[in-house]
């Protein structure tokens, strides 16, 4: 393989390009560096700015006004809701016309109307019922018994579909569906789709064809900057041109030795520092850095069911078992994420989103990291009781998280809802199951079923509203990217981050084109 | 140039043996990182001419690497997902075709930059496997040859504690850093003092806080008690007590044995501790500290006890804000006054819990004291006064179900309970969001005396 040397590739493996001052030479005129002025052969750059403005759709609110008393089946219900006008229209459309046997698609209102023999079509939830799902009431009883079984990668009954039902379900009943278009149809629990068919002789609705939501609408750019511009009647300013973000997802940083060197290396390249002079000038265009999740490894306040007092490391055997042991609490991981954000502050703005791992709340959706987690990056935050409008160079946000950068609508999780609905689907293509979150308007449609989940008193707040330019999960296994489209011309880059811990990747997003590209840090090893 | 960067390389990579990177080349001699590179690679040179292997040299490649057959599969993967019944059904119906770059060779399509660390050993192999190079240079420095290649992480954590006092906004200009010119910091001066403060200067301003009448009161008596019955003072201490924001202050405990002598003595004088209790107000350091005294969960506390402590303590003022006290006091005093007759009369119907023969009314007082809540955080908790029904079988073999207050811990995160309380509750010092409701008069003619405070 041929290396073609970039023109700017020894520039640094040579002498410094300075005069050195001797003691027989006069001095040199560029030998003066009190300040990087132009007598420097290096500029030094600025960064390219981006506007950034976050969306508090899945801020819960604090304290007191957060109630838990009310039921997750309202949460169904809501959504149900608020999908049905939508779904209603689509289906409608499409079905209308729908004819078997010179018999014409009836609109029935509710699960239980469904006649024997009669081809009609109906709204509801679905809902699977997996054998193999995490039962509460299985799991309390067993408890005490038998040790954790290792966590399932699927809840499909191996060997077909000999315990797996997929019902759909409304406000006055259930209906078991069968048939073969089931098949190939991406399913979930809690997605809200219209069925067409027939119910058959068992019982059964037997499924013709399925219509989803869809995407809904898209903002245009910058609108929501154009919007409250015109509200206020104020001018709106020049905004620049190019940029670029970054996003990582799964620092997975946990105090052991063996992960910091990456971490550094992915911190000089991004305060432009390390690589050569064109790289840190394509560097400074990287506006902002979005870290999307599992920055901590073992952070999470609730371990996983096998890991129930051990932190995350084997204890030893006269540590409290139960209750928390201070003593093993290891402040490494927190103070060296702390570090590494405040090195990179000064330089770029981060957004940090919580993750399965990460010290906050583990049910969705998860509250921002506390700013006391962050004893030096803190003062690059806004102070804890300003208006969120305003956040300061380090956003703390929450997962999932929605916000506008440059204009465009991004929408990002941490990993959590795609890695449910793995377990439910047979297929391994993630980015399969992305697009299907957003056909079916949900950031996380098997909440509350098998992900925890906050029980919205008004409406599910995870219902997609507006479709985002930018849909990205992080701690994905590895990199993919697609673009999917909408009826109504909606594009979405739908972006799986792959976890850096893993691979050392770093998905950089152009503004402009919405096209990635992966920068990808690695050591040489034989 | 200051400094020589080859007498510094020379001492500290040959002669201390030490690991140098060009950051912290760059830090030390306060240069760009660029021109740290090329030193060190100036340096790397003339060294190894003089004496070969004498430095070893890290290198640092980026660019685009060759497709390797580690990385994304340039189609082996694809192919089987296309075809077995594995791979997830077609999307749902309704749905555009989407592109899939996961599905053929991504690589192809993504650019993709390599950043790679290698050392001076590997480095003709790590340049073969490079397309192109975008750059190349010395990241690092050190005598010998590296065995555990992050060690080079230490370099950055040695910058990072050597130059922790440097503000970054001002001196990474000349490091070369990308400077972001919108970047958002707080002050770096103090946060507001934690929340002790507000209380005590609310307080102070001269409203009269029924809130933390109580709580300084309970506390003032676990530090006099001290002396007196150890065993109460530690009971004493449970108490949960705190002003607008518990928190517990070890400072607690020397000021109050500091005043115990002149605190026996106020135990025994009841009226006179009116007078005692403005003195140790103004002499007493006022320390912000030992309002929000400690925040000790309340015990399982029986009331016994309770009552054994609080009768003789009663309004123990311990230093604090001076009118902070003197408000307090006042209002405890006129409460306790008011109090004396109807707790006289009420005979058994008196709380069930307090058995002991001891004043009442001091008891009752004691009792309403003591009755505290700590500051939310979203949650209260405390002792409080509950009317709680009793049914008692009267002479004539009659049921009688009367209403008596009763105390009870509780902890809730809700509104506070519409319940009938006790009127000067020491509720916290906050704006009322917090503070009980008065004795409900329609619910107990008992209760009707004691009204709203």
């Amino acid at each position: 393989m041929a290396i073609t040397n970039g023109s700017g590739d020894d520039a640094l493996l040579s002498k410094p390009s300075y005069a050195l001052p001797s003691p027989l030479a006069p001095p040199h005129p560029t030998a003066n560096h009190n300040s990087s002025s132009s007598s420097q052969p290096f500029p030094s750059l600025t960064r390219q700015s981006a506007s950034y403005s976050p969306l508090t759709d899945f801020t819960l609110p604090k304290g007191e006004a957060r109630h838990y008393q009310q039921q997750y089946a309202d949460m169904y219900f809501a959504r149900l809701a608020q999908l049905k006008p939508s779904v209603e229209a689509l289906a409608a459309e499409a079905w209308s016309e729908f004819e078997i046997a010179s018999e014409t698609a009836r609109k029935v209102d509710r699960a239980l109307d469904v006649r024997q023999g009669e081809l009609c079509w109906v709204i509801g939830t679905i809902y699977m019922e997996m054998p193999l799902k995490p039962n509460i009431l299985d799991d309390i009883g067993k408890e005490h018994w038998i040790a954790a079984p290792p966590p399932r990668v699927k809840f499909l009954t191996p060997g077909g579909v000999g315990g797996d039902q997929t019902m759909l379900e409304d406000e006055s009943g259930r209906l078991r569906l069968v048939g073969g278009a089931l098949e190939s149809m991406l399913l979930v629990t809690g997605a809200i789709v219209a069925v067409l068919g027939t119910e058959n002789a068992d019982g059964d609705f037997e499924v013709l064809d399925l219509r989803v939501p869809d995407l809904p609408r898209q903002p245009v750019r910058w609108e929501r900057e154009d919007g409250r511009a015109a509200a206020s009647k104020q001018k709106v300013e020049k905004r620049e041109e190019g940029g670029k973000v970054a996003i990582v997802s799964g620092l997975g940083i946990s105090g052991d030795a063996g992960d910091t060197l990456t971490l550094d290396l992915l911190l000089e390249y991004l305060l432009g520092e390390s690589a050569g002079s064109e790289d840190q000038s394509s560097i400074s265009t990287i506006s902002r850095l979005i870290v999307a999740g599992n920055s901590l490894a073992h952070a999470s306040p609730v371990p996983p069911r096998d890991e129930v007092g051990t932190n995350g490391q084997k204890k030893a055997p006269h540590a409290k078992k139960y209750g928390y042991d201070s003593s093993a609490y290891n402040a490494a991981p927190t103070d060296r994420l702390d570090l590494f954000l405040s090195s990179l502050l000064p330089s770029l703005p981060v957004t940090l989103l919580p993750g399965a791992d990460d010290p906050t709340s583990i049910s969705l959706p998860q509250q921002p990291i506390h700013q006391a987690m962050f004893p030096h990056s803190r003062t690059y935050q806004s102070p804890p009781k300003s208006s969120p409008a305003e956040p300061g160079s380090f956003d703390s946000g929450t997962n999932p998280y929605a916000f506008d950068l440059h204009g465009w609508r991004f929408l990002g999780t941490g990993g959590q809802p795609v890695d449910d609905i793995y377990k439910y689907v047979a297929g391994e293509e993630r980015l399969e199951m992305m697009e299907a979150m957003l056909r079916w308007r949900l950031v996380a449609p098997t909440a509350p079923d098998t992900l925890w989940c906050y029980p919205f008193p008004d409406g599910d707040a995870f219902v997609l509203r507006e479709c985002p330019h930018v849909f990205f999960v992080g701690n994905q296994p590895k990199f993919e990217s697609t673009v999917v489209e909408g009826p109504l011309g909606q594009q979405c880059r739908v972006v799986a981050v792959p976890s850096f811990r893993d691979t050392g990747e770093v998905v950089i997003l152009d503004f402009e084109t919405l096209e990635p590209e992966l920068v990808r840090i690695e050591i040489f090893e034989e | 140039m200051a400094q020589d960067y080859s007498e510094y390389l020379a001492i500290n990579v040959l002669n201390e043996q030490q690991v140098v990177s060009y950051r912290t080349l760059s830090r030390a001699l306060k240069v760009h990182v660029n021109l740290a590179k090329q030193m060190l690679y100036d340096f790397h040179r003339k060294q190894n001419a003089k004496k070969p292997s004498s430095v070893h040299a890290t290198y640092l490649i980026t660019g685009t690497r060759v497709a390797q057959s580690t990385s994304k599969t340039n189609g082996i993967y694809s192919q089987d997902g296309e075809d077995t019944v594995m791979r997830s059904s077609p999307p749902i119906p309704g749905s555009s075709p989407t592109k899939q770059t996961g599905d053929s060779g991504e690589d192809e399509d993504i650019p993709t930059r390599s950043v790679l660390l290698v050392r001076q050993e590997h480095l003709e192999k790590a340049t073969a496997t490079f397309e192109h190079i975008a750059g190349k240079h010395v990241y690092s420095l050190q005598p010998g040859s590296l065995s555990d290649i992050q060690v080079l992480s230490d370099c950055n954590r040695r910058i990072v504690s050597t130059y922790a006092a440097e503000d970054p906004l001002v001196a990474w200009k000349q490091y070369g850093t990308i400077q972001d010119p919108n970047v958002k910091r707080r002050t770096q001066g103090q946060r507001p003092p934690p929340p002790v403060a507000p209380p005590a200067a609310k307080s102070a301003v001269g409203s009269k806080p029924a809130a933390t009448a109580g709580k300084p009161a309970t506390l003032e008596r676990q530090a006099s008690r001290a002396s007196d019955v150890s065993i109460s003072s530690a009971k004493a201490t449970p108490e949960p007590n705190g002003t607008a924001n518990a928190k517990k202050s070890a400072a607690s405990k020397p000021p109050a044995t500091k005043r115990q002598s002149s605190d026996i003595f106020k135990s025994f004088a009841k009226g006179g501790s009116k007078a005692k209790k403005e003195t140790p107000d103004t002499s007493a350091a006022p320390s912000p500290a030992l309002v929000p005294v400690a925040d000790e969960p309340m015990g399982g506390m029986s009331d016994d006890d309770a009552d054994d402590t609080v009768e003789d303590a009663e309004v123990e003022v311990r230093a604090g804000s001076g009118k902070l006290r003197k408000d307090r006091q006042a209002e405890l005093e006129a409460m306790m006054d008011a109090e004396d007759e109807p707790m006289d009369d009420t005979a058994e119907s008196g709380i069930d819990s307090r058995t002991e023969p001891g004043p009442k009314q001091q008891v009752e007082a004691a009792e309403e004291l003591a009755e505290t809540m700590t500051v939310e955080n979203g949650r209260r908790r405390g002792r409080r006064r509950v009317m709680k029904k009793k049914t008692v079988k009267d002479e004539e073999g009659y049921l009688v179900t009367k209403e008596e207050a009763v105390w009870e811990s509780f902890s809730e995160d809700e509104p506070a309970p519409k319940k009938a309380k006790m009127a000067p509750v020491p509720a916290v010092a906050k704006s009322g969001a917090a503070a009980k409701k008065a004795g409900n008069p329609g619910q107990g003619n008992i209760m009707s005396f004691f009204g709203k405070k």
